[in-house]
């Protein structure tokens, strides 16, 4: 009796890893080769996009480099600091920018412009500029004063008054409110928002993505789909195969 | 006369909302209204139609359900308004990091598959509580996995109520706390009406309306700004390309947002590349993120439950393949509306968006037909409508089945059980409803915070108990301690944090323990403690080990 017990007791245990009868067998066969493609595709991907990873920046860090100390040591001519302002808009003008990042860009812009500004066009054109920033964008003289305006402030940049720079900087300026530039923060701020991990694989373009992008957003869910498929057809052709019928 | 009434009766509501057609927010919307409204009759007529008769229909839905419709109700219960509105809101807001909620948002149907679906329809319990206080015969651990089934319901509702909130804002003009009072009483009312049956149908019903009114202006914004638009979820690509490079303006004058600024946008490879240091995110966050979501998605209970639902085990199988096949169609398409917005949101002139109004956002700005707008910001209260009934469901099943029947009154009659079950409804409907007044994160970022829960508490008795007889109640119970100690410390720090409250060592633990993915470590832990104090403790009882031999694995 004691045996029969011992027995039953030993005979009646699962564990995943020690699987007893053919079917259990062949379910954790199943399951450990595609959890190991799940989790090699996931993970294992993002692990050698940070090993092969590189610090790159784009043009506008190398320009604004190339003009900073300049800048900061007050030997900075007009076509510095028109490089110096241009490689700070291209850092305004992106969505994700912080507003106390935004504040310290728009003080450098600021002084900057203003500097750049002739002596006998500064009156005229802090006057047009408050005009413009009493009107409201519904106005419909708005989109005309924000045309002339970014004509004559692109001019002084050394840009088209066209360009997406010379927009821009109409919005950013307000000389009136603009505070002391920090050179130093500036520095810090162009590099949060100007240098990218790249590398060939995001370089790489597939279908028109950025191949990495393209794995993780549209490759890794047809996976993971697939994945999903061959799972109950494999379950399903084996119990045929076995002869068993679920409930 | 009558041709003409009816064209005027139709087209007014376009008249009137195309008068704000350049105001993203503005007063109150009479076609998106309309179509919510129509929206959401039919929702509650087919609630009336398709009414729980008994607590078998409220709990299962009478097990009546065919696997494609069950795929569809799973992917419509798992399309929430995290998925509609906050996946596109978190890729417009950090880009690429965005991208670790997509796979963690989906890569977990795999685990779920594989690991759960099966095994949990053949063990045949009707709740999370159910399953885990029989297998680890206990009460004590039914009654804590019944609060801790509350407690995700309520997490994951708060993310959903925010969504409706901000619908609700936007197509009624009405202040956000309001919103959220109207939706939540909205989304209360048809749940009571029609308990699970009445929602899994709604589910199928849903999930159409919700597919639709998510595809059709993305197809439209596609060709509008020629880009490919036949199958926009493939062919984005040129879109994240041209936001990496940049769009110079043109010199003359050609495609334009509503605010007349051109299709146009400064180089932001930021928005593409990994774990970029503009986006605040770093590496480990990404892969804590994807996991802890991952392991959250197998232990969620509301849809742990939807397998209870399906006639086989089969069924439960398959189900999970046409409901992955369902939700990613909408998780291929969100990152098109988050990359179109980046680039019709740039210029200045439209100020800072609510992120997690995006999507809705992008097809205004779009210039999209006010009423397509309104059709897709309906589908966006459809989407938290399908999720958190689910959600309400699982909630009201664990109070009043799992505690109220199983621990405090074992003898009440199931008429009984039902009107517990529809006050716990009510109770937690109040809580989310305050909870979500209080803003404390991005939709898709609260919604995640229940499924680190789910990964550190659910999810490990759950595959230890399917997979491993050894696992017995001490390990359960000591899992369950370290799991949800976890949870509490982020949680906890996480609340803490949000109200400027410095604990000791706040910003060592927001960083390691972050309250959307502290599932990472918490998981595993809790794994590692289940199994140590099993294996140092006594065997499981033969009962037991006998029925998931010849019941669960046979």
């Amino acid at each position: 009796m004691e045996n029969n017990d011992k027995t039953n007791n030993e005979e009646y245990n699962i564990s995943f890893f020690k699987p007893t009868t053919k079917v259990a067998k062949f379910n954790r066969n199943l399951i450990v080769t595609l959890v190991l493609i799940w989790a090699i595709s996931i993970f294992g991907f993002q692990i050698l996009l940070k090993i092969v990873e590189k610090q790159t920046p784009e043009k506008a860090y190398t320009e604004y480099k190339s003009v900073r100390d300049n800048l900061k040591n007050g030997n900075a001519d007009n076509k510095d600091k028109q490089v110096f302002v241009q490689s700070l808009l291209s850092v305004l003008g992106k969505i994700t920018v912080a507003e106390k990042d935004k504040e310290i860009l728009n003080a450098a812009v600021n002084r900057v412009v203003f500097e750049l500004v002739p002596e006998t066009d500064k009156a005229g054109f802090i006057a047009k500029l408050d005009n413009f920033k009493s009107q409201k964008t519904s106005d419909p003289n708005y989109p005309k004063l924000k045309k002339e305006l970014a004509d004559i402030a692109g001019k002084y940049i050394g840009v088209k008054a066209y360009t997406l720079k010379a927009k821009l900087l109409v919005s950013e300026l307000a000389f009136a409110k603009s505070q002391e530039p920090d050179f130093d923060k500036t520095g810090l701020v162009m590099k949060k928002y100007l240098i990218h991990n790249q590398s060939f694989i995001t370089d790489f373009k597939f279908i028109g993505f950025p191949f990495h992008y393209f794995y993780t957003a549209v490759f890794l869910l047809i996976l993971f789909v697939g994945l999903c498929l061959y799972y109950c057809i494999a379950i399903d052709v084996n119990m045929k195969k076995m002869g068993i019928v679920e409930e | 006369m009558k041709k003409i009434l009816l064209t005027l009766a139709l087209l007014s509501p376009t008249l009137i909302f195309a008068s704000s057609s350049t105001e993203l927010e503005g007063g109150f919307k009479m076609g998106p209204a309309i179509i919510l409204l129509t929206i959401l009759v039919l929702f509650v007529t087919v609630g009336i139609f398709f009414k729980a008769k008994d607590t078998n229909d409220f709990f299962a839905a009478g097990r009546k359900i065919s696997k494609i419709g069950s795929g569809m109700a799973i992917a419509s219960n798992w399309m929430s308004a995290a998925s509609f509105l906050g996946m596109a809101a978190l890729m417009y807001g950090s880009g690429y990091h965005g991208l670790a909620y997509v796979i963690g948002w989906t890569g977990g149907y795999v685990l779920l598959l594989i690991l759960m679906a099966g095994q949990i329809r053949k063990y045949g319990k009707y709740t999370a509580a159910d399953f885990i206080g029989d297998r680890y015969y206990s009460k004590p651990l039914r009654i804590a996995g019944a609060i801790v089934a509350i407690l995700i319901s309520i997490a994951y509702c708060v993310g959903q109520f925010g969504g409706i909130g901000l619908l609700f804002k936007w197509i009624l003009g009405v202040p956000y706390a309001l919103a959220v009072v109207i939706g939540g009483s909205v989304v209360l009312t048809y749940t009571l009406i029609s308990g699970m049956l009445g929602v899994t149908k709604n589910m199928q019903i849903q999930y159409v309306i919700i597919i639709i009114s998510f595809l059709i202006p993305l197809f439209l914004l596609t060709y509008k700004f020629d880009y490919f638009w036949l199958l926009p979820q493939a062919g984005y690509g040129s879109i994240v390309s041209d936001i990496v490079t940049g769009i110079p303006a043109p010199e003359v004058p050609g495609l334009i947002n509503s605010f007349g600024n051109d299709f146009a946008i400064m180089p932001s490879p930021e928005y593409a590349m990994p774990w970029d240091p503009s986006s605040g995110q770093t590496f480990f966050q990404f892969m804590a993120i994807s996991f802890s979501l991952m392991v959250g998605t197998a232990g969620l209970p509301h849809v742990i439950q939807r397998f209870y639902v399906v006639p086989k085990v089969r069924d439960a199988r398959w189900s999970v393949v046409w409901g992955l096949f369902f939700i990613c169609i909408l998780y291929w398409s969100a990152p098109v509306y988050s990359a179109l917005g980046t680039i019709l949101s740039s210029s200045p002139e439209i100020g800072k968006l609510s992120k997690d109004a995006i999507v809705v956002y992008t097809a205004q700005l779009g210039n999209i037909h006010p009423l397509i707008v309104g059709l897709l910001a309906a589908g966006g209260v459809s989407a938290a409508f399908s999720t958190v009934s689910g959600l309400l469901v699982a909630g009201a099943s664990a109070f009043s089945h799992d505690l109220y029947v199983k621990v405090i009154n074992p003898s009440c009659s199931p008429e009984k059980q039902l009107r517990m079950a529809r006050l716990a409804t009510i109770l937690m409907t109040i809580i989310v409803s305050l909870i979500a007044l209080l803003k404390l994160a991005l939709i898709g970022q609260l919604v995640a915070v229940a499924f680190s829960l789910a990964g550190c508490t659910i999810f490990p008795l759950f595959l230890l108990g399917i997979w491993w007889s050894g696992s017995n109640r001490k390990g359960a119970t000591w899992g369950l301690i370290v799991g949800g100690g976890i949870s509490l410390i982020a949680i906890t720090y996480f609340i803490a944090g949000k109200f400027n409250l410095a604990l000791p060592a706040h910003e060592f633990i927001n960083y390691w323990l972050g309250a959307w993915y502290f599932a990472w470590i918490g998981a595993p832990l809790a794994i590692l403690t289940n199994i140590l104090v099993s294996k140092s403790t006594e065997k499981t009882p033969l009962e037991i080990r006998k029925f998931l031999v010849e019941k669960v694995h046979s």
